[in-house]
């Protein structure tokens, strides 16, 4: 499981009950804002985040975590790969939907 | 370990004989295909019943020569996606002309429990937890597209019956 | 069109109150993801990068204006006021919320719809001619038998654990519009000297990693022993396909390692063995499912229409469409129309609520009600009468839908892609959209004719790029998108494989790769030939060298 940690990484998922997309954030809660990712660069840290995740795979708030490569610009983190990345925004096709428009449109 | 019975037949415990244990005092055993092969007429003579344990990758027609000296055959799925065992229990049916149980083992789902009956399985072993699941799924459906080879009534027949039968009669009636 | 019986209906809404459960099972912790995933693939819900995905099935591609207005009203209820079209006639929604896929499911039973086995290692979707029933060049309607197929094959008790997907394709017209010999099966409707119905059998085609066009198996399979061939096909399929290896688990791996005359040998000799068993349909059932697709009663007019003439003569865009969106239909006097889900700019087989709805009042209005889905993801309205053409073109093309461009460049076959879809190693959509801004000229589109470009964002080939006369496909280099270009595939009767044309581009340079392969096809053509019968005659090299400059 544990892979080769280069630099800071992120946790990502989508919510069981509706699959919008979600990161785990320093107080162990989600959020659909990348910007609020909690981010880990060393191993111990990256294990901590990635079990504090297992834990909220397992209680069936959210499915297909991935411990994911992030961008740190002033403090504020964005998913390095373009797929990630993706999911962080939404659609490149449609600018007027996805989490390009507000993190909560989906209320 | 639970076990559901799909089409009600009478079925009695057996034990299964590990690696070159002799039946001793069991009148009903079930080993695996290929040690059954080998075994001469005695071992038939002096037991019950004898049932052989397959894996879904066996061929149908290994099983030819034993087919009249067995009550049942336990179909082992390695996985629930394998769907060899079902067309291996519908090749027991309709080519060996198998009429004792089959059984099935391993990890199936509850979303299976119809289609294992209506491929030709008698009974199927289950997880405790799963119970309730494969027993709700079982009465879930009550009408079926295709004919089988378990004598089953096909709606492509039923439709055209002489008598009008209610989707919720025909399970009952067939 | 088919339509439910209590049986029918009974079926469906056991589905629905199964997948209910389901789902409360899952969301209450008592199922695992891991025994969830293949009971909502079961139902065709996907989980995609945004959010849960719904495929609705689209039997053989066959819509009511009723079905349409309900899969409108999904779009805005359930969904983002919109919904894609596939290149298997289904139709898919982006941002369902899994609580509510059981209402949604149960809204489509109402009318008739379900979202049965369009995932999953079963037998999916028969697909088949946008045109059946409608085509002027057809031998026989392939629908009775795509819904034969159809009940067939859903919750079969054998075939619904196979080694992998299944996909059987049927057309009744010689030019086939349905690729099938891109499919696992694909059968061709034909007569025989006698003049009786039977069909053309072949097997093992796909596209995926390992592109294969299908073999002929059978010449000639009498109609009445369809099910029971299938059914023996289908049986030495899942018994002796490839398990270890998805990538090896298709049956078009199994027929090119046992050979396609060892295959057929096998299916004929189980075909013989239970081709008396009932499994074969009983005559009245036949009767009954022939009965739903009578051709509906057109009255015989005059194809000379001289309003429609007229319009033509002073609209440009209107005679366009007339020549590219309009074929001929079976009966005088009528035409089927290609309503382009291809506006230039625009999302390649999306279509929103609203266009949805609008589509299905010209149903009622004008198309008997009847609506298709092509695999070339646009809409068609079956049975119209000529004269009917200008007010219908007029509504269309005040929704964005009158863009006259069915059959030509633009009209590009594209999959979801990095967009919507999970499994992606680039964008398709806006290769499209680029595409189609760049060749934003229907003269230009018409005089270039006929051409096929379609593209898939990875090696699973949903959007067919190896049938595509040019085929783009998406792949990953080094976190990077790039596009592999691909020339001379065919889906059609003449089926072909395309070839790699030579290393990849980025986005701007494949657009461009695109537009040099055209010059060299307007440069090279013969009195009115097509680009793939050009491409043929001449082979990749002269392509390669204006691509790629190679002297
Ligand atoms: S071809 Fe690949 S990227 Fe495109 S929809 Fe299919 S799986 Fe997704």
């Amino acid at each position: 499981m544990a892979k080769k940690i280069s630099g800071p990484q992120m946790v990502i998922a989508n919510r069981l009950d509706d699959g919008r997309v979600v990161f785990l954030t320093s107080s162990g809660d989600w959020s659909a804002r990348a910007a609020d990712a909690a981010v880990a660069d060393d191993d111990v840290s990256v294990d901590a985040l990635r079990s504090v995740a297992s834990a909220s795979e397992a209680a069936n708030r959210v499915l297909s975590v991935e411990v994911i490569e992030a961008d740190v610009h002033n403090g504020v983190p964005h998913p390095a790969h373009m797929k990630f990345a993706m999911q962080a925004k939404g659609p490149s096709v449609r600018a007027d939907l996805g989490y390009q428009v507000s993190p909560d449109w989906e209320r | 370990m639970v076990l559901i019975n799909l089409t009600g037949i009478t079925t009695e415990a057996w034990t299964h004989l590990e690696d070159d244990m002799m039946p001793g005092a069991d009148t009903r055993v079930a080993a695996p295909l290929a040690r059954l092969t080998e075994e001469a007429e005695g071992f038939f003579a002096a037991v019950e019943a004898v049932g052989a344990v397959v894996s879904t990758d066996a061929d149908y027609r290994s099983l030819a020569p034993l087919a009249n000296k067995l009550s049942f055959v336990v179909i082992d799925f390695p996985a629930f996606g394998d769907g060899r065992g079902f067309s291996l229990a519908v090749r027991l049916r309709k080519d060996l002309g198998f009429t004792g149980e089959i059984r099935a083992t391993g990890p199936v789902i509850p979303d299976q429990a119809i289609h294992l009956m209506r491929s030709g399985f008698d009974t199927v072993e289950v997880e405790d937890k799963r119970e309730a699941a494969f027993k709700a799924a079982l009465k879930r459906y009550s009408v079926f597209y295709q004919s089988d080879y378990t004598g089953r009534t096909a709606l492509t027949h039923a439709r055209h019956a002489v008598q009008e039968r209610r989707p919720e009669q025909q399970r009952k009636a067939s | 069109m088919y339509a439910y019986d209590d049986y029918d209906h009974a079926l469906v809404n056991a589905r629905v109150a199964e997948f209910r459960d389901q789902v409360n099972r899952r969301l209450s912790g008592e199922l695992t993801e891991e025994e969830f995933r293949p009971l909502r693939l079961m139902n065709g819900v996907y989980l995609q990068l945004h959010a849960y995905m719904l495929r609705v099935a689209v039997p053989y591609g066959t819509l009511s204006a009723d079905q349409l207005r309900k899969l409108a009203h999904i779009a805005r209820k359930y969904d983002k006021g919109y919904g894609h079209f596939t290149t298997r006639q289904n139709i898919q929604f982006n941002w369902p919320k899994l609580v509510d896929v059981p209402d949604i499911l149960d809204e489509l039973a109402d009318v008739e719809m379900h979202a049965i086995q369009t995932s999953g290692n079963c037998i999916r979707n028969v697909t088949t001619d946008q045109f059946a029933g409608a085509a002027a060049d057809e031998v026989a309607d392939p629908r009775p038998y795509a819904e034969l197929i159809r009940q067939w094959s859903t919750f079969h008790p054998e075939f619904t654990f196979l080694p992998r997907k299944f996909k059987i394709a049927i057309t009744g017209a010689g030019a086939d519009r349905a690729a099938v010999k891109w499919h696992d099966i694909g059968l061709v409707l034909k007569k025989n000297d006698a003049g009786e119905i039977g069909f053309a059998v072949i097997v093992g085609g796909g596209m995926g990693r390992t592109p294969v066009i299908g073999k002929t198996i059978r010449d000639f399979l009498p109609e009445a022993d369809l099910l029971s061939y299938l059914e023996a096909i289908l049986r030495v399929y899942n018994e002796q396909g490839r398990r270890d290896n998805k990538y090896k688990a298709r049956i078009k791996i199994l027929v090119d390692a046992l050979g396609a005359e060892e295959y057929a040998r096998l299916t004929e000799e189980e075909w013989q063995a239970i081709r008396h068993h009932p499994v074969d349909v009983p005559a009245e059932e036949v009767a009954r499912i022939h009965a739903f697709f009578k051709a509906p009663p057109l009255p015989v007019l005059s194809d000379d229409v001289p309003t429609v003439d007229a319009f033509a003569e002073k609209n440009f865009l209107f005679a366009a469409w007339l020549k590219n969106n309009v074929s001929a239909h079976k009966v005088p006097g009528h035409v089927n129309i290609t309503i382009s889900l291809k506006p230039h700019g625009g999302i390649p087989g999306d279509a929103s609520h609203s266009q949805m709805d609008l589509v299905a009042a010209l149903a009622d209005r004008y198309s008997q009600g009847e609506v298709r889905v092509s695999h070339e993801q646009n809409l068609i309205l079956p049975h119209v009468a000529k004269k009917d053409l200008p007010a219908i073109w007029a509504d269309l093309d005040e929704a964005g839908l009158g863009t006259a461009n069915a059959g030509l460049l633009t009209d590009v076959i594209a999959c979801p892609g990095l967009d919507y879809c999970a499994l992606a190693n680039a964008r398709s959509i806006p290769l499209a959209q680029s595409i189609s801004a760049r060749f934003d000229d229907i003269k230009r589109l018409m005089d270039i004719g006929p051409l096929k470009i379609k593209i898939s964002g990875c090696i699973n080939s949903c959007g067919h790029h190896h049938a595509g006369h040019i085929g783009i496909l998406g792949v990953d280099r080094k976190g990077e998108e790039s596009y592999q270009l691909l020339l001379g595939g065919s889906g059609a009767e003449d089926a072909s494989k395309a070839a790699i044309l030579g290393p990849g581009f980025d986005e701007a340079g494949i657009v461009d790769a695109v537009e040099k392969v055209v010059a060299v096809y307007l440069g090279e053509r013969e009195d009115g030939e097509e680009f793939l019968s050009t491409y043929r005659r001449l082979g990749p090299d002269i392509f390669k060298e204006a691509v790629y400059g190679t002297h």
